[in-house]
């Protein structure tokens, strides 16, 4: 290693004791802003520790974030897990190591050739002297200690780890026996289970409230909770209240202030006042006239224009959205499944105007997540129907139709590309307009309309209208800018305003859509020359480990003999054109019914350092996965009222039916910093499948899902 | 609203509880018994994530009656294990860690316990037929069906 650089966390939290908790003799605490979301950060973390304190990873337990003890290390998203908590947490167990080794030379006096470090405790192999880490952190001097923001060669020196380890998860022995605990199975004295009466759609007024109704609910000692025209219902016994939520729906009435949308969304998307922002090389966006497209009449220089088409995606997980609060002493307790752990607690501390010290946010483990779901509105929602309960723990959770309903979506987006290549097989001009609804509209203590239920709450009905955001890879333009030196681009995200459904952010944001349809493209351009799709993209890189990773993925197909019958494709990028590289190629094959079946999948990543190789596998493997679901089956469903997609038989994803045998090579580049994993193959897997589907039927499919009705329509065009 | 007594057999502990005679089984295993290990996804037998064995066979709870399912024997995720020891699907789940967020998880290993509880070398198409209507959000699929094969090698 020649340089490691500690990360942004470091920058805060420089002192060891922000990381470690030494209290108990044998086990190593150690703290971290992010959150277990699928992704097992957890495990990778004490893998990380363990790999450089030679602590034993059974030995080492991670804190459940809260906050109140953990330092706020932002959001757990944007792949960025490992690449900050990892790096950070890698850089003060680098510290406590190298300052323990000199605390115990010095006091055993003894020779660094005479150490033996073993379980946190090092030993004179010539006497029977130990001193230990937890003796150690009794010190002065490990008070003392200041983590660098940057190690050097010479300090890394003392440090030795090999990356292969195989572990056991941190939680997998209590998620396979049923006891491993998520939000929905917290158990208080007295809790209350509540659930919200929701009307039929965003814009909507509570009108009145049927009086028989309200009477019964009395009756069976269920309580009615209003504020606004936002409603919920109470009880002691939660399957009273899911057997009142049904009869609610016919007692309570409403107004609707405004409709979704009679167009289609499409339409929309061209046709609405927009933002556009011009995008630079680096992925940044600019308030800059946009320049007209260029055309060329050089007849060596061919052309060809297309518009990709991506509908409304949900983040679905399989456990709706759920959230426990108390309001106790004047101060809010909250468990929630959130990403935004800390900002939720700034914005729960806004609505009710408290200092936020009076408001403690505790993690705990939901349903897989993949962005901004329903988690942050039902913490918010707990915590407004707690502050009036006082002393009463309050379980609230979604119901299958409120998170297929109200969650943020991810937005329906259009990509108009446009590009020319010469005789030489050379790219010489790249346009791609986006469009698209915001990615980014989290709450925060200065969005708390981005809660669903604020707008219920205040009566409120006023559209609000996204900003764009401008930095790097922020949002819509995520990945818009191609990693390939294509000798000039134009590049335009338009945040398309009045959109029927609310959105935020999804797995990869605009990455996605933008890769799928930047790596199509460019199969289409390649094919105008016969150029093979390897070489089109290995011709235009000149970063080195995008062209390994690329090799790699080919070196890996050529493996396996293509069969008859099946189509092959591939996709490539560089998450955010500063994280993970990953290429993916495809296998499958297109039914006479035209239903595609995947067959195999080879996923090549060079994700830096490996943290936790199979930690990495899973996600890439995983990431995979949805991105084939999004990519063959997956669309919101709305008419002009309210969303007619609220389960899963209307809103179908991949089963266990169509799972592609896998073939994923990490690479490891051992001393680099570690880049995150958790979104990188999602645009590459949309571009691989749209690619092989192209050489199975011979025409390019522009509209994603690739669904029967979507591929019979796209050929009868 | 009355209610109604119903005995309930679950992992070979009988409980008697008064409860709502239209309560859906799920509601019972996870309020009256306390084992939350049997999760509730939909509520509409479309996801699989609240799959008990009831008489050997895999069951959604979330959509039948508690008491439909008198006298009968009902085992949970939390009553696979054998002198506390896993059974071999959580064996090789665990083995292989074969979860993500584990939401899933439960109902999953339930499907697979009842089939291999039926037949020690299922075919590829009953494994298929036991899996399907289970739906996971992560991607766990690859890793759970290498836990799942490894139960077909060993």
């Amino acid at each position: 290693m020649k340089q490691f650089n500690s990360g942004p966390s470091i920058n805060t939290y420089n002192k060891l004791s922000h990381w470690f908790d030494f209290s108990n003799f044998g086990i190593l605490k150690v703290y971290s802003g992010k959150i277990d979301i699928g992704q097992h950060i957890s495990s990778t973390l004490a893998l990380i520790t363990s790999k450089i304190t030679e602590i034993k990873y059974d030995q080492i337990e991670i804190i459940r974030l809260s906050t109140d003890i953990s330092p706020n290390e932002g959001i757990t998203a944007s792949s960025l897990s490992v690449a900050s908590s990892g790096s950070a947490i890698k850089a003060a167990s680098i510290a406590l190591k190298i300052n323990f080794l000199n605390y115990a030379l010095k006091n055993l006096e003894i020779k660094n050739e005479d150490i033996l470090l073993e379980n946190g405790v090092i030993k004179d192999k010539n006497s029977n002297k130990t001193i230990s880490y937890w003796d150690f952190a009794k010190t002065d001097k490990f008070k003392e200690v200041i983590i660098p923001e940057i190690f050097d060669e010479n300090s890394l020196k003392k440090i030795n780890y090999e990356n292969n380890q195989k572990i056991e998860l941190k939680t997998i022995n209590d998620i396979v026996t049923g006891k491993y605990k998520y939000v929905h199975d917290i158990n208080f004295s007295k809790m209350l289970h509540a659930r919200i009466i929701r009307p039929p759609s965003y814009h909507c007024k509570l009108i009145k409230i049927n009086e028989d109704f309200k009477k019964i609910l009395v009756e069976n000692e269920i309580e009615l909770f209003i504020k606004g025209s936002f409603v919920a219902i109470l009880s002691l016994d939660e399957f009273l209240v899911i057997k009142f939520l049904e009869i609610a729906k016919k007692n309570v009435f409403w107004e609707e202030k405004q409709k979704l949308s009679d167009d289609n969304v499409f339409n929309s998307l061209e046709k609405h006042e927009k933002e556009s922002l011009l995008v630079k090389s680096g992925g940044e966006a600019f308030y800059e006239e946009v320049p007209e497209k260029k055309s060329f009449d050089d007849p060596k220089i061919r052309s060809l224009s297309t518009i990709f088409k991506k509908n409304y995606l949900m983040h679905g997980p399989i456990g709706p959205s759920a959230s426990c609060a108390i309001y106790k002493d004047n101060k809010f307790t909250i468990f929630s499944h959130s990403q935004s752990i800390f900002a939720l607690k700034y914005s729960i501390s806004k609505y009710f105007d408290i200092d936020p010290n009076l408001v403690t946010l505790k993690f705990m483990p939901g349903s897989g997540c993949f962005g901004h779901n329903g988690a942050d509105d039902v913490a918010f929602e707990a915590s407004v129907i707690a502050s009036e309960y006082p002393d009463r723990h309050i379980l609230l959770k979604w119901t299958r139709e409120d998170e297929h309903s109200w969650e943020p979506f991810g937005s329906a987006s259009l990509n108009k590309v446009f590009g020319a290549i010469n005789d030489d097989g050379e790219v010489v001009y790249w346009s791609n307009e986006a469009y698209s609804d915001t990615y980014l509209s989290r709450p925060s203590d200065i969005e708390l309309t981005n809660f669903t239920s604020y707008k219920f709450l205040t009566n409120n009905f006023a559209k609000t209208i996204s900003k764009p955001k401008t930095s790097a890879h922020m949002g819509i333009h995520r990945n818009l800018d191609p990693i390939y030196n294509f000798k000039e681009t134009r590049l335009v995200k338009n945040l398309v305003h009045d959109l029927p459904l609310r959105t935020s952010a999804l797995r990869t944001l605009g990455a996605f859509a933008n890769v799928t349809a930047s790596e199509s493209f460019l199969n289409d351009l390649a094919s105008i020359k016969n150029i093979d799709p390897f070489d089109i993209r290995l011709n235009h890189l000149d970063d080195e480990r995008a062209i390994n990773v690329l090799k790699n993925l080919k070196k890996e197909m050529e493996i396996f003999k293509p069969k008859e019958d099946f189509y092959r494709g591939i996709g490539f990028s560089r998450y955010k054109n500063s994280a993970a590289y990953c290429a993916v190629g495809v296998e499958l094959k297109v039914t006479d019914d035209l239903e595609i079946n995947l067959n195999h999948a080879w996923i090549s990543v060079d994700a830096g350092e490996i943290a936790y190789e199979d930690g990495i596998k899973a996600q890439v493997e995983g990431g995979f996965i949805q991105a084939a679901s999004w990519t063959l089956y997956e669309e919101v469903i709305f008419d002009s009222k309210k969303i007619i997609s609220k389960d899963w038989d209307s809103y179908k994803i991949i089963g266990f039916d169509n799972i592609p045998n896998f073939t994923t090579n990490i690479i490891d580049k051992k001393g680099c910093a570690y880049l995150g994993v958790g979104e990188v193959v999602a645009g590459p897997t949309g571009a691989a499948i749209s690619n092989a589907l192209c050489n199975a039927i011979g025409q390019r499919i522009k509209i994603l899902p690739f669904t029967k009705d979507n591929i019979t329509k796209e050929l009868l065009n | 609203m009355s209610k109604v007594e119903c005995e309930l057999n679950i992992n070979g502990l009988s409980k008697k509880i008064n409860i709502h005679n239209d309560k859906p089984l799920i509601y019972a295993i996870r309020n009256d018994f306390g084992l939350t290990g049997t999760k509730l996804g939909c509520g509409l037998e479309q996801c699989g994530s609240c799959a008990v064995i009831i008489d050997g066979e895999k069951k959604l709870s979330c959509n039948l009656l508690a008491i439909e399912c008198e006298q009968k024997e009902i085992i949970t995720i939390e009553g696979l294990q054998i002198d506390n020891e896993l059974n071999n699907v959580q064996e090789a789940f665990r083995e292989f860690n074969a979860a993500q967020c584990g939401y899933c998880t439960s109902g999953i290993i339930i499907s697979i316990t009842a089939l291999f509880d039926k037949s020690k070398k299922p075919s590829s198409q009953e494994i298929q037929n036991a899996l399907n209507g289970h739906l996971c959000r992560c991607g766990s699929h690859s890793v759970v069906l290498k836990a799942i094969d490894s139960l077909i090698e060993n």
